[in-house]
Parts: C-alpha cells; sequence; structure tokens
C-alpha cells in the first residue's frame, strides 16, 4: 500500500499545487498538473479569445496558454522572478488537452481535505460562480479551487 | 494482499474483476483506459496489472510498453484480456512486455488462478 | 462506479465489430489474397463470440462460433473466398447483428439455413459435415503411468523484466510433486558485463510425478515462447529420489556464490555450451516449429509495423529536423567552419532520414477505395440506378493519415454523382446512354501531390439552375458576367443545395462545403468540371503528407509566421505607388489586378512597420492573394503542430511549428486569407456600387 494511491480510497482529501494569481490563492488540483516550468517565450495568436491568447512550446509540442487573470478579472502583471507556466492536461469534450497556465507565484503541492471546504458564497465575490468548484481553507486563509475545464471551454 | 489495477473501458468488466479480487483480499483500483492506467501506475506501486487490449484513447498494447518504461514497473507482472486463442495477439502483448493472459470469457476461478501465479504473498 | 448494463455495453461494441467484418469482408471479394483482411475479418468474429458469451448472448456465441470454425477453413488458406461465400458470410453477419439487436425477429430455422449454406461453401466434400468435428483436435495421449518428468529449463534473458519469476514457476512446479531441482549456471557472466535484471541461470529439474505434460505446460503457459523448455519422461532406471527432495530455497542464492568454478572455466564454458547442447531428449517437440516455418515462408520482404510506431517515428524525425535547424542557426552565427560542416551534413542526413520515414507511412489508396463498393451497391439499389464501378490507380500512394481523412469527402462525392449525377434508367436510355451508369474513382500521382478523381457519366451539372438558385440567394446579382467555371463554384456555397428533391440519401449531413473544408485542412485543393449531357468529374489535390512541409518563414512585426511554399507564386517589393493607395486594396501585378491584405492589421502588429515592405503573392486554384509582410526570412523546413481545442475558433492558422530558436510560429490559412481577401473586394465592390 502506498500513499501515491489514497485518492482511491480517501475521497475526502485532494492532493493541489497552490499558486498565486495577484491577490489571491488558486488551488489546483494535482492530478491534472502535467509540470511546472519558467517562462517561455510566448508567440501571440491573432483572433484567438482573450484568456488563450498565445502558445508556447514545451518540449517540442505547441500549447495553449491561458490567463486565468483575464478570466476572472484581474490586473495582468509583468513576468517577475516568481512567473511560472503551470502545464496541466485536461480534458475537453473527451480530448485530452495539455494548457499552460500563467501563475505569479507557485506556493507548493500540499493537501487540502473536503472537510475544509466552504459552499461557494454567492455575495461578495466578483467573479462568475461557474468557474468555481469549491472554496477551501489553507493556512487560515481561503484558497479557491477553480473549475478549469469550465473557465476554458 | 496485493495492489491490482484493472483498465478497461467497460465497467462491467472492471466491476466484475473487482467483485472477484476483493473478497480475497487484494485491493482493487480501476481505469477506464489506458491513459488513465498509466497515471494511476505512476501514482504509486502496484503489484498486478490486469489490462485489456482493445481501449479507447491508450489501448493495452501501448499501455503495457508504457508502463515497461516506467522504472517502478520493472518486473511487475502485467496480465491482459483477450478473446483470441490464436497466438498472434498474444505474441504481440508478450513482446510488448505483458507477462500473462487471461482469455474471455472466464470464470472467477480463472482470474484467481492467475492472479495467484503472478502475485505471491 | 457507474452501473451500466453490461448488455448496452456488449450491444454497443458489437455494433462496431459488424463493420469491421462488413468492411474486411467486401474488401474480400476484392482482393481474396489478402491475408489480412480474412485475420481482421477473423478477429471480428473471435471478439463477437467471446464477448457475446461473457455477457449470455448464448445463441450469438454458439452461432458465431460455427460461422468461426467455417471461416477457419478461409483462413488457413483451405478454401478461396469466393464471390457467393462472400455473400454467405455477409448474410450470417446480418444475422448474428439480427441476433444480438432483434432477437425477435430472427428464427432459428434462418440460422441453420445460412450455416448451412456456409458448410455448403466450406466443406463442399463433405456437404455439411458435423462442424464439431473440427473443433476439437485430437489429444496427444500421454503416458500417465511413468515416474516423472525430466526437464530442462532456459529462460531468455529479460524474462524478469516482463514481471516472471522463475522461482515462482519453479515452486508451482513443485506443487506438481517432489522436485529435485539443480540450477545450471555457465550461462552467468563477470561481473562486469553482467545486467542486473537479466536472468542468467538455467534449471536442471527431476519431477517425480505421474502428472500430465497438460500439468507442466500449464505452469509455463504464460512463458512457453521466452524459454527452452525440454522435457522428457524419467526413465524407471532413474531411483526415485528421496521425497521430500528438495525443497526450493525461498531466498536465490546470489548467482556468483552459486558459480563457485573458476573464472577460466567460466569463460569457456558458453562455447562449450554451442558446440555441445545440452542433452536434448527425444522429446516430441512443441507444435511451435511448424508455425515458425511458416512465417519464414512469408518471407522478408515486409515487416509489418504498428501505425502508432510509424507516428512516433515521424515525430522523432520531426523534433531532429527542428533540432537542427536550431544547429543550423548557430552554425552559421559562428565563424567556426568545422561546426558549419557537420551543420550541413546533418540537415543532409535529417531531410533524407525525413523522406524515408514519410515513404514507410505511406499507404496505398486502395485500401479506401474498397470500402465504396458496398456503398455503391446499397445507393445504386437503393435508387435503382443500375451504375458500375470502376477504380484505378488503387496502388497510389499516400500518408495514412490523410487516407483517413479522405473517406468521409470522398463518401459524399459518390453518393453526389449516384444520386445527383447519373440519370434514372428511362433519361438514359431516352438520351441514347447505356442503362448502366458508370462512376469512376481514381488515383494518380502528379509531382507532389496526388489527384483523386470521382467522374460520373451521369447529366452534368445544370448550370442555369446553379445559377438561378445563387441569384435567389443573393449571392450575385441579376445578369452578373459570370464564366460557367465560376458559377459551379457557388456549389462549395455553405448551405448551397440545388437538388429540389432532398432524397433520403443525399442532402443530409454534410454538404459541399464541408468537403471543401475538409480537402483544404490537408491542404489540398477540390475543382468541378462538367460538360452537360456527359457527365462531372471532380478533381481533389492533395500534398503526399500532412507532417512536414516546406514553407517560407515571415515577419510581421515582432511575430513570425509561416506561409506553405506550395502556395507561393511569387516575392515582390510593395511599390511607392502602391504604399500610397492606402485605403484600396489591389495591387498592380505586371497589369494584373490583386487584392492584397496587410498582415500587420490582420495580426495587430505592434512596432514600427519596415519602411520597404514585401509581398508575398500566394493562390489557391486561380485565385491570387497578395500578403504583405515586413520581411521575408527564407525557406523553412515546418514540422507541422496542430493548434489545441483551445484556439479551434482561430480560423486563420492551419497550425503552428517550432523554429530553430525554439519558439513556437504559427502556419498561416492560405485558403483562410484568400476568402478574406476576396470578402474584402466583394465589400469594397458593394461600396463603390452605392
Amino acid at each position: 500500500m502506498n500513499d501515491g494511491l489514497a485518492g482511491e480510497r480517501q475521497a475526502d482529501a485532494m492532493q493541489v499545487v497552490m499558486i498565486g494569481l495577484g491577490e489571491e490563492k488558486f488551488a489546483l488540483d494535482a492530478g491534472l498538473v502535467r509540470e511546472i516550468i519558467d517562462p517561455v517565450p510566448v508567440t501571440k495568436v491573432a483572433g484567438a479569445r482573450a484568456f488563450v491568447p498565445s502558445v508556447i512550446n514545451v518540449r517540442g509540442n505547441v500549447i495553449p496558454l491561458a490567463d486565468l487573470r483575464i478570466r476572472f478579472g484581474m490586473p495582468q502583471l509583468d513576468d517577475t522572478a516568481e512567473t511560472r507556466i503551470v502545464v496541466i492536461e485536461l480534458d475537453l469534450d473527451g480530448e485530452p488537452v495539455l494548457v499552460g497556465v500563467t501563475a505569479d507565484k507557485v506556493y507548493e503541492v500540499t493537501e487540502i481535505s473536503q472537510t475544509d471546504v466552504q459552499q461557494t458564497p454567492r455575495v461578495g465575490m466578483h467573479w462568475k460562480p461557474e468557474f468555481i468548484r469549491f472554496i477551501a481553507k489553507w493556512r487560515e486563509e481561503f484558497v479557491i479551487v477553480p473549475n478549469m475545464e469550465r473557465i476554458l471551454n | 494482499m496485493a495492489t491490482i489495477l484493472t483498465v478497461d473501458d467497460s465497467p462491467s468488466i472492471r466491476q466484475m474483476i473487482k467483485v472477484v479480487l476483493e473478497p480475497a483480499g487484494h485491493n482493487v483500483i480501476e481505469a477506464g483506459d489506458g491513459a488513465q492506467g498509466l497515471a494511476k501506475a505512476q501514482a504509486g506501486k502496484l503489484d498486478l496489472v490486469i489490462t485489456d487490449l482493445n481501449m479507447p484513447v491508450m489501448n493495452g498494447l501501448e499501455l503495457i510498453r508504457a508502463l515497461r518504461k516506467l522504472p517502478s514497473a520493472v518486473g511487475m507482472p502485467i496480465v491482459f484480456l483477450t478473446t483470441e486463442s490464436n497466438d498472434t495477439v498474444k505474441q504481440e502483448a508478450k513482446s510488448a512486455g505483458a507477462t500473462g493472459w487471461i482469455t474471455k470469457p472466464f470464470k472467477p476461478e480463472q482470474l484467481l488462478a492467475v492472479v495467484g501465479k503472478l502475485v505471491r504473498a | 462506479m457507474s452501473a451500466m448494463d453490461p448488455t448496452e455495453i456488449f450491444r454497443q461494441e458489437a455494433s462496431e465489430l459488424f463493420e469491421v467484418l462488413e468492411g474486411a469482408l467486401l474488401d474480400l471479394g476484392q482482393r481474396p489474397d489478402d491475408r489480412e483482411l480474412v485475420d481482421s475479418a477473423f478477429r471480428a468474429l473471435h471478439t463477437i463470440k467471446g464477448s457475446g458469451a461473457m455477457f449470455g448472448f448464448d445463441k450469438v456465441a454458439a452461432f458465431t462460433h460455427e460461422f468461426e470454425t467455417a471461416f477457419d477453413r478461409v483462413r488457413k488458406g483451405e478454401i478461396k473466398p469466393t464471390q457467393e461465400l462472400i455473400s454467405v458470410a455477409l448474410a450470417a453477419k446480418d444475422y448474428i447483428r439480427a441476433l444480438i439487436e432483434d432477437p425477435q425477429s430472427t428464427d432459428d430455422i434462418i440460422g441453420e439455413a445460412i450455416l448451412d449454406d456456409l458448410k455448403r461453401f466450406v466443406f463442399p466434400d463433405q456437404a455439411a459435415a458435423p462442424v464439431a468435428e473440427m473443433v476439437a483436435p485430437p489429444l496427444v495421449p500421454v503416458e500417465s503411468k511413468q515416474a516423472g518428468w525430466h526437464l530442462y529449463l532456459e529462460f531468455e534473458s529479460h524474462i524478469l523484466r516482463n514481471g516472471s519469476n522463475p522461482l515462482d514457476l519453479l515452486e508451482d512446479l513443485c506443487k506438481l510433486g517432489p522436485c529435485f531441482v539443480v540450477p545450471v549456471t555457465d550461462g552467468i557472466p563477470f561481473l562486469d558485463e553482467m545486467e542486473p535484471e537479466d536472468c542468467y541461470l538455467k534449471w536442471d529439474v527431476k519431477l517425480h510425478a505421474a502428472c500430465d505434460k497438460d500439468a507442466i505446460d500449464d505452469v509455463f503457459m504464460f512463458v512457453s515462447d521466452e524459454m527452452k523448455l525440454t522435457l522428457s519422461p524419467l526413465a524407471h532406471v532413474e531411483a526415485p529420489a528421496p521425497a521430500p527432495l528438495f525443497q526450493l530455497l525461498d531466498e536465490e542464492p546470489a548467482p556468483m556464490a552459486a558459480a563457485p568454478a573458476p573464472p577460466v572455466e567460466a569463460a569457456a564454458a558458453p562455447v562449450a555450451e554451442q558446440a555441445v547442447p545440452k542433452v536434448e531428449p527425444k522429446s516430441e517437440p512443441k507444435p511451435e516449429p511448424k508455425l515458425e516455418a511458416k512465417r519464414d515462408d512469408r518471407g522478408i520482404a515486409t515487416v509489418r509495423v504498428q501505425a502508432e510506431r510509424l507516428d512516433e517515428l515521424m515525430d522523432r524525425v520531426g523534433e531532429l529536423v527542428i533540432a537542427q535547424a536550431r544547429l543550423t542557426q548557430l552554425a552559421s552565427s559562428g565563424s567556426d567552419l568545422s561546426i558549419k560542416m557537420i551543420a550541413e551534413e546533418i540537415e543532409r542526413l535529417a531531410s533524407s532520414l525525413r523522406d524515408t520515414t514519410m515513404g514507410a507511412r505511406m499507404v496505398p489508396i486502395g485500401s479506401l477505395f474498397g470500402r465504396f463498393r458496398r456503398l455503391i451497391h446499397d445507393l445504386s439499389r437503393g435508387l435503382s440506378k443500375p451504375v458500375e464501378f470502376v477504380t484505378t490507380g488503387e496502388d497510389t500512394e499516400l500518408d495514412k493519415t490523410m487516407i483517413e481523412c479522405l473517406a468521409d469527402p470522398l463518401v459524399h462525392l459518390i453518393r453526389n454523382a449516384i444520386d445527383h449525377g447519373i440519370e434514372d434508367t428511362a433519361t438514359r436510355s431516352a438520351n441514347g446512354k447505356t442503362e448502366q451508369g458508370r462512376i469512376e474513382l481514381a488515383a494518380v500521382h502528379s509531382g507532389a501531390q496526388v489527384l483523386v478523381t470521382v467522374k460520373d457519366n451521369g447529366g452534368g451539372l445544370n448550370t442555369a439552375r446553379i445559377r438561378a438558385k445563387a441569384e435567389e440567394q443573393g449571392l450575385i446579382a441579376a445578369g452578373a458576367v459570370l464564366t460557367d467555371h465560376e458559377i459551379h463554384q457557388f456549389l462549395f456555397h455553405p448551405g448551397f443545395s440545388t437538388a429540389q428533391t432532398i432524397s433520403a440519401l443525399s442532402g443530409r449531413g454534410v454538404g459541399m462545403d464541408v468537403v471543401k473544408r475538409t480537402i483544404e485542412n490537408m491542404r489540398g485543393s477540390i475543382d468541378l468540371s462538367t460538360r452537360p449531357g456527359q457527365g462531372t468529374t471532380v478533381t481533389l489535390r492533395l500534398p503526399l503528407t500532412l507532417a512536414i512541409i516546406e514553407g517560407l518563414l515571415i515577419r510581421v512585426g515582432e511575430g513570425r509566421y509561416i506561409i506553405p511554399l506550395s502556395a507561393v507564386e511569387e516575392c515582390i517589393e510593395l511599390t511607392a505607388e502602391d504604399e500610397r493607395s492606402r485605403g484600396r486594396n489591389f495591387l498592380n501585378v505586371r497589369g494584373n489586378l490583386v487584392p492584397f491584405l496587410r498582415l500587420r492589421e490582420i495580426m495587430n502588429a505592434s512596432g514600427a512597420p519596415d519602411r520597404h515592405q514585401k509581398t508575398i503573392i500566394i493562390s489557391t486554384g486561380d485565385t491570387h492573394v497578395g500578403l504583405v509582410a515586413d520581411q521575408i526570412i527564407g525557406n523553412h523546413q515546418t514540422v507541422i503542430k496542430s493548434l489545441s481545442k483551445l484556439h479551434s475558433d482561430v480560423t486563420m492558422f492551419s497550425g503552428a511549428t517550432i523554429l530553430g530558436d525554439g519558439t513556437a510560429a504559427l502556419i498561416l490559412d492560405v485558403a483562410q486569407l484568400v476568402a478574406l481577401a476576396q470578402s474584402k473586394v466583394e465589400k469594397q465592390h458593394i461600396s463603390e456600387a452605392a
């Protein structure tokens, strides 16, 4: 027995990669994350939707680079020494799709438990509730577990 | 007790394997295609993989080849399910790295016999 | 875990298998000697039988078993798949389908009649011979009254890696009876040559149990083809060793420790081993040599490679070409002559490797053509239009991915040809034509392209009706002067159909616009030609491959883009006069007016434009369009990567590639840009007319 398969048996714990976007913290399901890389040169795609403005080369694959900050109506910051690209694999209409997500900072890989989960509050949020799977608590802070399929579709 | 991964796009077959192996004291994990199966195998150490060959996304042969490239899967037994009695498919799967096979349709005792052959207490 | 109905799952599975089976059977009528078709039909049958039994479709399993047994004679090459046999096999397939999908509609008598027919073709000499006899091969009688078995076991060295454990197998052997196990250590190499994951030990086993040979085979069932097993009955003379002779040690002694032989001897051992094979008892050999011999007969002229391996190979070659581009860029920026020479050498090698690899991906188009025979057969009966179907150029090779993409467009074109092209028999006779129509599907190489044509000898396009429809839809002004060819292009407009009666066959699903788009997505083009009363020919021009193209690398602002070189006509400098004519969208190329697009505007380029803007003239068919860019960088071997779903709404680019410096560059979709330029021209016409 081993811990890597814990998700199979313990449905209430969830491995996440904690990233920072602007002032907010987001928890990405670690099962989606393929790798985390330093920023690379981007290629703008004219005519693409604002939240997938460009493509990048990740190990010989050309993949879209998504900017969640645009989706959440947050200001875009210039790249800093802490900026990273989190490469995730999503299932879009039954097809696995690799997508890069710009993060202003990557904190750590950690576990949040469903007992920490807060129902999505309807008030006081300046973003669309359907983009959020749920809110969890991490180190006394509220973090957003985003619904990536919804955000990118 | 062993951790066994069953990879099959047919939920009914997976369920059947689970129902047979769990009472025998094994921990059964499921995956619906080769890619999911590979992800689960990467997530932790397994004692045995039972995979179908015809699957969407990543078929059984591809899965077997991919598993054999994982350092953690060196020497891990991999069994495939087949309806073939001819040798072509078996040879192909074996050269891909499979350890053995179970011919469909199979009875619970046949499944247990094969698992018993490859998984030692 | 969702509790899906297993029956439902089986039904879905089976319906896919029926398609495979039907396709294989139909193709077999055309190519009766194609082993692969026979195998694929057989496999489909086998799976239907196996899964049917698993999910309680006993009638299906029983019937399919008989079918399979009969078909096995074809597989073994004992019977030729004649047209009659294939017709019966198709009927049998339909019967199994009915057994699964609508068992109420079936009748055992029909099934038996079909089986009788099958048997009549398959066992002509023994009409309706009891099939069961064929099934069970007589078992080799086993002497069970013997002292036991002497086994010599030698495994292939990789056996441990694939999850088999010889110790477990020996343990299983011990369960059959008392065993005397002696490891043979002469295969163990020196320590520095030893692969820790390889198996070097061999075993000599005396099994003192009067068990069946089958029981022993069972133990080694999974590894029989990865080992040498010599098996001989243990002579009575040999005194049974005292039981319980040798309990296998749980921990295997370290291989070196078990081989105390001095190194000199150990080194000599393998040679001796080769010269004098281990006592080869006169045991009955396993039936494997036969198989082996058969395989040898087929020769070494071709090797079957799995499609995905070819895809992988192509990917690797693509990466190599990209890496080579980086090397070339690096070499050319330095002054080291020897590096430049190496870079050139690698460029040459990469390009020839690319050609070889692309060659290996080529598949004859005949495999696709065969699929249309049932379609034509069914359509021609459904519409009561007898049609002769002729194919030529089946040997013409195309990239396998393209063959897959071509299937749907060709189905549509063939359907159109029968439904709208070929006239009904009365009309044909009235016009002095043969009652039977003719559809020709042909493929031929033409330079770096392949031309695929669908030709019918029907009534031809009704130009007047197409024109009327175009006017009705507001695509052209009434009375506008257009050539027939220009009028025919309206057939490719979305939602354009002149069929007055939409038949059950045509007029649903894809239209000609979809066909055109599919072909253009493959970087091909489509063209129509027609002669009233004599028929229509649709010509598809396709590139040989989809994976790597020659491209022209250009710069627009800070972005770099690729234009497929096959679409580039020429590059010219934008004259001062053209520059001044902002607002107008035409360029004067040797007296011809060519519409042009400023890529800087389209790409929202930032920064100041270069002083001398360049124009690349591209064309699709007869239409020319100029693209204005800041700089033409040069030719580029372009490895095509598709854009992801998230960019499927962006139509201006057909894909992306990776440049020498590792950044991604987008590939311009020529057809889309031409369409964009033309729509601008039309708008201008309208605004000028207003």
